[in-house]
């Protein structure tokens, strides 16, 4: 039923069919641009980042009092009439619900939708005994009917076409089904109505598990739950541990950030508060038979890690796969095994182990654009990135990834390897800034989009004879270069260095830096990473600067988040990374915020001009009017579609997986030709990097620029 | 808490706005018996219940859209109205030859006309009716009706969901088994993201919001 990759190739040629899937992928598009809009106006009602930080803290301060809070539920339900049981593990409960099927006689199951069900494959345990088990949910049902795997939290058919529904239909009912989907949708109210009718035993998730009360809170759209949960005389709810909240507040507050998230729907149609065990005339007593089992499956332990822990924040709204670009791309059955989009790529490897986890894993580009929506604010690239340094010590590094780490622990390795690279890329260039074949040291194989060649002089080797000379400096700050600005693209840090000069600012650039490290993270190459930053952070004496200005979005992001969380473990530079991080500014939140240059600064040149908003710069830095009022400064800006969405890049991302890589490029591209623009300007090297190969392959004629160019060609003297 | 009239009317037309925006339907009555005559006339212009289900005693009419033989005797159920306002309703039903019910809503799971329910308050920024459904018949009548209809008494219409915590903290503090918060008709969006409504539960939700 669900499938994981066992190896990358394994994994790309699944990939490569979901790609080929025109149906699911106008379907994900088409989603995806509606869901934004419709959560942007949602939202414009509650006041969001507040809503979520209330629900990250109180459900952390849950996480924390997990046992305690389960003990409170246990006595408070029980009180109620309610047997409370407690799985350590998957096929625990599982035998738990069987047994409780056995001994009440059951014949048949009705089932509204529980992640935690398809998490445990209960389905198939209660199938082996010979029981009819029903879906309700109509994505489920249709799912089941395929013997599928959902393909989304939410939506769980979200991949199938009404054509699809109507087959299956036509099928189970044994009459032609017409295709028309409110036909359909009645088509399940009459099957289903049945099968609610003659269950013997509903089986329910639960959104809440309130402690205070022992009280289930259950959330659903259709009424089906309270169909599964009213008409048959014996009702099961299974919940994680992580369900458990302590006051109705709590719940109240979740569920003003749930539906809204989840479907841009401001309270779903039903929210029902099960609170013991009622009347039900079906019984022989006139009395429900309640069960409540907990599933543990490994969450008391991720309840101690100080890191992870953090995943209970997750409401299960789904948020996370509607704004993921991979997601939009290869849909739910290839991002997830049974939990979906960013959060599955986590709780996979929790739930169901590491060789399960291990390909997946890696299918994150990095965006940032799940954190920026989650309902709990969990920091999910982050735990994404650290599963696969995880898996790295646990399964070994893949050859790849080594040989990254082990070029990139010497700075004077890499770069005299990045020098090298010069050399022998010279019979492939053809005299072009691009080549056609890159000497694979450190990128694999781009047939999408033409590679940068290294600059014949790197910026390091160019610096004594472009230094500026201010006299009466009104600010100093030094310069992180980054490797691609470093050694590929020098005249983007060229441009910023005059910018700079031109405005009083002395500028210094610190020679024992590095690159960032983030490539390693990406690789889950985390004792490299670590090395790598301890060097940064002493290679700049942050005291002595104003400002550390970068140009790459990427590194900013990586240096000013990631560096004191990387460098925890090493008391000796903790301090000083502090500092540094602290000390880090993109370019063009320097030159708008700091320097405030604007119109008056430069000379309009008129060029239209759109832009592309890096991932890491307008979600990981929170920076959006900078760069859009300097480009306004220095020409006509014109706004492109889907500005904030991720071109594709991701660093190693693009040599892992080409054909995403190459998607998400496309679409931008074309985004990028119909707002007729002549340039486009861009905050981060890497974006560049790939926005520039696919301009040059593609033969666009759009000229693509960093924005220190821009704006550097435009000064006014 | 007593808010002032204006601040009322702000919070009224909140939830109406909220509630229409859901495919509510919110009606104002001048008084009870209004409410009442609207039940019956709500089941008089709707079509005939389809008959989803085995129900042997059920007599049956001409197929209705989904091809499901229709009720000839239309069926209406009000399980929590008080004995005076039960008897007025039924008697303007029997007028109509619709049965009237106040329990036993097991026997017609295969679908009835019209539910009605007592909404114990309201929530305007989301347009949701909170309805105590401890007895089995009420929740059934909310579930198994094409048409559900909520009376609502604008004074218990509260701005938000943090706003009725304490409300609802003490109906589950009295025993109150079942609770349900209900925005809308029954809706999904499962096949191809294409809204429906009536999936199991109701077709229509009616909130008839009263005076107090
Ligand atoms: S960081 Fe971006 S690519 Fe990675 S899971 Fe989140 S949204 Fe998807
Ligand atoms: S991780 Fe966050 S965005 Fe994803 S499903 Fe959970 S709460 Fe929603």
């Amino acid at each position: 039923m669900h499938e994981a990759p066992n190896s990358l190739s394994d994994y790309r040629k699944q990939i490569d069919s979901a790609l080929q899937d025109d149906f699911l992928r106008r379907t994900l598009d088409t989603f995806a641009v509606a869901y934004r809009a419709n959560r942007e106006t949602i939202f414009k009602e509650v006041d969001e980042r507040a809503l979520i930080n209330q629900i990250a803290e109180s459900r952390d301060k849950a996480c924390q009092r997990m046992e305690e809070l389960f003990i409170q539920f246990r006595e408070k339900a029980e009180k109620l009439g309610v047997k409370v049981h407690r799985a350590a593990t998957a096929d625990e409960a599982n035998e738990i619900i069987a047994r409780i099927a056995r001994e009440n006689n059951v014949k048949r199951v009705v089932k509204s939708k529980s992640m935690t069900a398809e998490e445990t494959q209960l389905n198939e345990r209660l199938l082996k005994d010979n029981l009819i088990v029903d879906e309700t949910d109509l994505g489920e049902w249709i799912i089941q009917l395929r013997h599928e795997g959902p393909s989304h939290m939410v939506m769980p058919a979200i991949h199938l076409s009404r054509y699809q529904v109507a087959d299956d239909f036509t099928k189970v009912t044994g009459t032609k089904q017409d295709t028309d989907i409110q036909k359909l949708v009645k088509v399940a109210r009459v099957q289903l109505r049945r099968k609610f009718i003659a269950g013997d035993m509903g089986v329910s998730g639960c959104n809440f598990a309130i402690a205070e009360s022992g009280t289930c809170t259950i959330v659903t759209n259709e009424g089906n739950a309270r169909m599964v949960t009213t008409l048959p005389r014996v009702h099961v709810v299974i919940a994680g541990l992580d369900k458990l909240t302590p006051t109705l507040e709590e719940a109240l507050t979740a569920l003003l950030v749930l539906p809204r998230n989840a479907t841009g729907q401001r309270l779903t149609t039903y929210v029902s508060f099960i609170h013991g065990a009622g009347e039900c005339q079906a019984s022989p007593n006139g009395k429900k038979t309640l069960h409540i089992v907990f599933v543990d499956n490994g969450r008391t332990e991720i309840a101690r890690d100080p890191l992870f822990s953090q995943v209970f924040r997750c409401v299960r709204c789904g948020a996370c796969a509607n704004v993921c670009p991979v997601f939009r791309l290869v849909g739910g059955h290839k991002m997830g095994y049974i939990y979906i989009g960013a959060i599955g790529l986590i709780l996979t490897y929790f739930f169901h182990g590491k060789d399960i986890a291990k390909v997946l894993c890696q299918n994150c580009v990095g965006c940032e654009a799940c954190k920026n929506v989650c309902a709990g604010g969990i920091d999910l690239p982050r735990l994404i990135r650290e599963i696969r340094s995880r898996l790295n010590d646990e399964l070994g590094n893949d050859t790849q990834a080594a040989l990254l780490g082990s070029v990139m622990k010497s700075r004077k390795l890499f770069h005299s390897l990045l020098k090298f690279a010069k050399y022998a890329q010279k019979p492939f260039t053809g005299g072009t800034q691009f080549q056609r074949h890159l000497p694979a040291i450190f990128l694999g194989k781009h047939g999408f989009k033409a590679l940068p060649a290294i600059a014949s002089e790197s910026f390091r080797d160019r610096w004594e004879s472009i230094k500026p000379i201010v006299p009466n400096p009104t600010q100093t700050v030094a310069i992180f270069s980054g490797c691609a600005q470093d050694f590929v693209y020098p005249e983007e840090l060229e441009a910023c260095v005059k910018v700079l000069g031109a405005n009083n600012v002395a500028v210094e650039f610190p020679f024992d830096q590095t690159c960032c490290g983030l490539p390693l993270e990406m690789m889950g190459q985390r004792k490299t990473s670590q090395d790598v930053a301890e060097q940064n952070v002493r290679a700049f004496a942050a005291g002595k600067y104003d400002a550390i200005i970068t140009l790459c979005a990427s590194c900013a992001s990586h240096l000013k988040h990631n560096y004191p969380n990387l460098l925890e473990g090493r008391p000796q530079v903790l301090a000083a990374a502090k500092a540094f991080a602290e000390k880090v500014t993109d370019f063009s939140s320097y030159v708008h915020d700091v320097l405030k240059l604007g119109p008056d600064n430069f000379r309009n040149s008129g060029e239209k001009v759109t832009y592309h908003a890096s991932c890491h710069l307008c979600r990981g830095l929170g920076v959006k009017e900078a760069p859009r009022a300097l480009i306004a400064s220095a020409a006509t800006y014109v706004p492109c579609e889907e500005e904030e969405v991720c071109c594709g890049f991701g660093g190693t991302y693009s040599a892992k997986f080409p054909e995403i890589s190459a998607q998400l490029l496309e679409k931008k591209l074309l985004n990028v030709s119909a707002t007729g623009a002549s340039r486009l300007v861009v905050d981060c090297p890497g974006c560049v990097m790939q926005l520039k190969g696919g301009v040059e392959k593609q033969k666009l004629g759009v000229k693509v620029t960093h924005i220190s160019e821009l704006l550097a060609e435009n000064l006014k003297r | 808490m007593s808010p002032g009239d204006s601040v009322k009317t702000t919070v009224v037309d909140t939830f109406r706005a909220k509630a229409e925006a859901v495919n509510a339907i919110v009606q104002e009555v001048p008084s009870k018996a209004a409410a009442l005559q609207y039940i019956v006339d709500v089941c008089a212009s709707k079509s005939p219940a389809e008959i989803l289900a085995d129900e042997p005693d059920a007599e049956q009419g001409p197929p209705g859209p989904n091809n499901m033989p229709t009720r000839v005797k239309r069926i209406v159920a009000a399980p929590e109205l008080d004995d005076a306002d039960f008897a007025t309703l039924s008697a303007a039903c029997e007028a109509k030859g619709f049965i009237c019910l106040r329990n036993g809503l097991r026997k017609h799971l295969a679908g009835i006309d019209v539910g009605v329910s007592t909404g114990i308050l309201g929530v305007a920024a989301s347009g949701t009716c909170m309805v105590n459904c401890d007895k089995e018949d009420v929740r059934l009548a909310g579930m198994i009706c094409e048409i559900h209809v909520v009376f609502l008494r604008k004074s218990t219409i509260h701005p938000d969901l943090p706003s009725i915590a304490s409300q609802l903290r003490q109906r589950i503090g009295e025993g109150v088994t079942y609770t349900t918060l209900i925005s809308g008709p029954s809706r999904t969006a499962d096949i191809e993201r294409v809204a429906a409504v009536g999936v199991h539960g109701p077709l229509e939700l009616h909130v008839i919001l009263l005076e107090d």
